[in-house]
C-alpha cells in the first residue's frame, strides 16, 4: 500500500512538479479558457446576425415578397448566404474548420490563439444561430402583431419586444452552448495551441505516464464543467421566478 | 434424454479446448507475447523513411526491421498506428510488444521502458525556406520553431529555446505545412523524414549543420527480459549478416548513409 | 370624398392561391365618432376583416384608405399610420417582459419622442381611466384576464388613436371580468372615440354602437341601426344567427 502511494507520489512529482509542469496545465486551460470566451463572443454576435435574417426572411418574407423591390431580394440572398453557411458549418467537423482556417484560409495569422478563436467563434455561431432563431419563433405571434400595431416597424418590434423576451428563452441553451464549446475546443492542438488536453498530451509525452495527464485534464474539464452547470441551475432558478412574479 | 445432450456438449467442449491449446502449444513463440505468436509494435507511421502509410499497410526502415524481428522469433507481426506521445505508455501497459517509430533513448525514457541496443543513428536537422535569414542552430534563438509533438526535436528545442517559441505540431508533415504556410521560420525534425519534405516541397533547405544527433533503438517494456534478449541478439544478427544495411540502403541512398557515417 | 375617416374598397384575401376566400370584396365608410360592431359566425372572416385594416393580415387586393391615404398601396409607409390606428386583442398580448407602466409607455416614448416623465404622466392619466392605477409596477403575469385587457386598452390609447379596433376583446375572459372591459369600451365609445369592434357581445352592440354589421362567408351580409339589426334582421342567415346566439 506504501509502496503503491509511492510510486503514484512520484509519478505525481514527474507529471507535475518536476520542469514546472503544473506551467503547461496552467498555460493551456487559460488558453482554453480564452478560446472559448472569445469564441462564444463571435459566436453570439455571428448568431444574432444569422438569426435576424432568417427569421426575418421566415416571418416576413411573404410580406415583402408583395411589396418586391431591392431590400426583399437582398433579403433572398441574404438567407440564402446564411443556409450556406448553416449548412457547411453544421456538416462538416469543426477540427477540419479549424485546419482549414489555420492552414489555408488564415495563413498569415501566426498566432494559433487567434486562429483558433476565430474558427470556433464562426463554428459557435451557426449552432447559437439556431437557438436565437428557435428562439425568436417561440414567442407568441401576438406579440409581433401587438408590437406591429402600435406602429413598431419589423426592426423595432425585434429589438424593443420579440428579442428581449427570446433572449430570456434562450439563455439556458446558450448558457448550454457554452458548456460544448469548452469541451470542443479541446482539439485546439491540431494547429499547434497550446490548450488544456494539449498540455496534458504534452506532459504524456514527456513522462510516458498515461494515466495520471489523462485523468487530470479529465478532472479540470469537470471542475469546470460542473461550475458552469451549477451557474446555469441558478440562472434557469432566477429566470422561472421572474416569469412568476 | 436432457443429460444425455448435455454430457455429450460438455465433453465435445472439454475436447475442443485440448485440441486448440495443443495448437497453440504447436505454434508457441519461444518468447511470450501480448498476444500469442503476434508481435505487436507500435509505431506513428508519420515519420518518412523509418515509418509511413503505404497503400492499405505500412513501410519504412523501422516496419521492416520489426518485420525481421518477428521472421527471427516466428511471430506474425502486427502494426499498431498510435500518436508517438502514446507508444511508450502502451508498450508500459502491456497493450504492445515493442515501440520502434525512429525513438531515442533517453534518461527520461528509460524510467518507463528498457531500450534495445541502437539500430539506425538519427540526426535532428533544422529546415527553412531558401530565402530565410537563419543559418545555424545558434539562429533559432528568439525564432518560431516548428517541431513533431514529443518527438526528440520537439524535447530538445522546448529545452534550449524555451516553450513559448516551439510550435508543436501533431505530426512532422503538419510542421513543414506550418513552415509554408509561414506560421513558423523553421522546423527541427530528424534527417530522413525532413530528406523526404523537402524533395517534395519547392523552396525548402535543411541547414548544413545539424541540431543533434541521436541513436535510434527500440523500447520494450521492463517485465520482458526475455524479449529484450531476443530482440538484442537478432538486431546483433541482422548486423553482422549486412541485413539491416539493405534495409537502410532501400530508403535511403548509399551516397546520403555515406554522409552520415562521417558526421558521427 | 366624403367626411369617413376609414374607406374600404372591394377588400378581398385570398389563402391557397385563391381556394380560401376570407374576405371576398368588402366595402364599407366608417366615418368619426362611430362606433362599428362586427359579428358574425366563427371563421366568417370577421376578424381577417379588422386586422387587415391595418395590415396585420395583408390583403390581396383592394384599397384601405384612412384619412385620405390608401395604406394598402405598397409606396405608403404603413408603420406611421398604424400609429394612429390602436389595437386591442383577444389574447391582451400584453409585452410580459415590461412592468404594467413599460407597457404603456414603449410606444409613445420610443415612437412619438415623448419624454419618459411626460409619458408616465399620459400613462398613470389611463390607468386611472381604466381604474388601475395602483398596478403600474405589476408585471403582466401578476393580473387578472380583465386587468390586462384594460390595460392592453390603456397601451393602445397612449398613442392617441384616432380609431380603436377591438378583436374579440372580451372572448378570452371569465364572463365575471367581461363587465369590467366592456364599461371601460362604453366609456370609450361615449367620449367619441372611432371604434371598430369584433364582438359576440350583443348587450353592447346595442347599447353603443352607431351600426351593426353581420359578416359571413367573407362578406358584409346585413349592415343596420342596432334597433333594426336586431329587430328586423332580413338576411336569413342573420336570422339563424341570431336565434342561436340570443336564447
Amino acid at each position: 500500500m506504501t509502496e503503491w502511494f509511492n510510486s503514484l507520489a512520484d509519478t505525481f512529482y514527474r507529471c507535475f512538479i518536476e520542469d514546472s509542469r503544473w506551467k503547461w496545465m496552467l498555460e493551456g486551460l487559460g488558453n482554453t479558457m480564452i478560446i472559448t470566451v472569445f469564441a462564444l463572443m463571435i459566436g453570439i454576435i455571428l448568431g444574432i446576425i444569422v438569426a435576424a435574417v432568417r427569421s426575418t426572411y421566415d416571418m416576413n418574407g411573404a410580406a415583402m415578397k408583395k411589396k418586391g423591390g431591392p431590400a426583399y431580394i437582398f433579403l433572398r440572398i441574404g438567407n440564402f448566404i446564411c443556409n450556406l453557411f448553416l449548412t457547411v458549418i453544421r456538416g462538416t467537423p469543426v477540427v477540419v474548420q479549424l485546419m482549414i482556417m489555420y492552414f489555408i484560409i488564415l495563413i498569415n495569422v501566426t498566432n494559433g490563439v487567434l486562429v483558433a478563436i476565430i474558427a470556433f467563434g464562426i463554428n459557435s455561431g451557426a449552432y447559437v444561430a439556431e437557438i436565437f432563431r428557435s428562439g425568436i419563433m417561440s414567442i407568441d405571434e401576438g406579440q409581433i402583431e401587438a408590437g406591429r400595431s402600435l406602429g413598431f416597424n419589423y426592426i423595432q418590434t425585434m429589438i424593443f419586444i420579440i428579442i428581449p423576451q427570446a433572449v430570456k428563452v434562450v439563455l439556458p441553451t446558450l448558457f448550454n452552448e457554452l458548456i460544448v464549446l469548452i469541451k470542443e475546443t479541446s482539439v485546439a492542438g491540431y494547429v499547434g495551441v497550446m490548450d488544456l488536453t494539449k498540455a496534458g498530451d504534452k506532459i504524456r509525452g514527456r513522462t510516458f505516464e498515461a494515466f495520471m495527464p489523462l485523468f487530470a485534464v479529465a478532472a479540470v474539464y469537470l471542475v469546470i464543467v460542473i461550475i458552469l452547470t451549477r451557474i446555469l441551475r441558478i440562472i434557469e432558478k432566477r429566470l422561472r421566478k421572474s416569469e412568476r412574479r | 434424454m436432457k443429460k444425455t445432450f448435455l454430457s455429450i456438449l460438455a465433453a465435445l467442449i472439454c475436447m475442443t479446448m485440448v485440441f486448440s491449446m495443443t495448437a497453440f502449444a504447436a505454434e508457441a513463440a519461444p518468447v511470450s507475447t501480448v498476444e500469442e505468436g503476434v508481435l505487436n509494435i507500435a509505431t506513428n507511421a508519420e515519420f518518412p523513411p523509418y515509418e509511413f502509410k503505404e497503400g492499405d499497410g505500412f513501410a519504412g526502415i523501422d516496419i521492416e526491421i520489426a518485420g525481421a524481428i518477428a521472421e527471427a522469433l516466428g511471430l506474425e507481426l502486427k502494426v499498431n498506428d498510435v500518436e508517438f506521445g502514446s507508444i511508450i505508455g502502451g508498450v508500459q501497459s502491456g497493450k504492445y510488444d515493442i515501440g520502434i517509430a525512429g525513438m531515442t533513448k533517453t534518461e527520461e525514457r528509460l524510467q518507463s521502458v528498457n531500450f534495445s541496443e541502437t539500430y539506425a543513428i538519427g540526426v535532428q536537422v533544422i529546415i527553412v525556406k531558401e530565402d530565410s535569414d537563419i543559418q545555424t542552430a545558434d539562429d533559432l534563438v528568439g525564432r518560431k520553431i516548428g517541431v513533431q509533438q514529443d518527438t526528440t526535436g520537439d524535447i530538445y528545442c522546448c529545452g534550449d529555446f524555451g516553450d513559448e517559441n516551439v510550435t508543436e505540431y501533431r505530426n512532422g508533415a503538419e510542421a513543414v505545412q506550418g513552415l509554408i504556410a509561414g506560421k513558423v521560420d523553421c522546423v527541427v525534425i530528424d534527417n530522413e523524414p525532413a530528406k523526404s519534405y523537402v524533395a517534395a516541397t519547392e523552396g525548402l533547405k535543411i541547414l548544413d549543420t545539424e541540431y543533434v544527433t541521436e541513436e535510434y533503438a527500440i523500447c520494450i517494456a521492463k517485465e520482458s527480459e526475455d524479449l529484450l534478449a531476443a530482440i538484442n541478439g537478432v538486431i546483433k544478427d541482422l548486423q553482422e549478416s549486412g541485413k539491416l544495411q539493405e534495409i537502410v540502403d532501400k530508403y535511403i541512398s548509399a551516397g546520403e548513409e555515406a554522409e552520415e557515417e562521417e558526421s558521427k | 370624398m366624403n367626411d369617413a375617416l376609414i374607406q374600404v374598397r372591394d377588400l378581398k384575401k385570398y389563402y391557397d392561391n385563391g381556394r380560401i376566400k376570407a374576405l371576398d370584396g368588402v366595402d364599407i365608410d366608417i366615418r368619426k365618432g362611430e362606433v362599428v360592431v362586427i359579428i358574425g359566425p366563427s371563421g366568417c372572416g370577421k376578424s381577417t376583416f379588422l386586422k387587415s385594416l391595418n395590415l396585420l393580415e395583408m390583403p390581396t387586393e383592394g384599397k384601405i384608405i384612412f384619412e385620405g391615404v390608401d395604406i394598402n398601396d405598397s409606396s405608403v409607409n404603413v408603420n406611421i399610420h398604424r400609429q394612429k390606428m390602436g389595437m386591442v386583442f383577444q389574447h391582451f398580448n400584453l409585452f410580459p417582459h415590461k412592468t404594467v407602466l413599460g407597457n404603456i409607455t414603449l410606444a409613445p416614448t420610443k415612437l412619438k419622442g415623448i419624454s419618459k416623465e411626460k409619458g408616465r404622466e399620459r400613462a398613470m392619466e389611463l390607468l386611472r381611466m381604466v381604474h388601475l392605477e395602483d398596478k403600474a409596477d405589476a408585471y403582466p403575469a401578476q393580473l387578472s384576464g380583465g386587468q390586462k385587457q384594460r390595460i392592453a386598452i390603456a397601451r393602445a390609447l397612449a398613442m392617441d388613436p384616432d380609431v380603436m379596433l377591438f378583436d374579440e376583446p372580451t372572448s378570452a375572459l371569465d364572463p365575471e371580468m367581461v363587465g369590467e372591459v366592456l364599461d371601460i369600451m362604453k366609456e370609450l365609445a361615449r367620449g367619441g372615440m372611432t371604434m371598430i369592434v369584433v364582438t359576440h357581445e350583443m348587450g353592447f352592440a346595442k347599447e353603443v354602437g352607431s351600426r351593426v354589421i353581420f359578416f359571413d362567408g367573407g362578406q358584409i351580409r346585413e349592415e343596420n341601426t342596432p334597433q333594426e339589426f336586431f329587430a328586423h334582421p332580413k338576411d336569413p342567415r342573420l336570422q339563424d344567427f341570431l336565434s342561436k346566439v340570443l336564447i
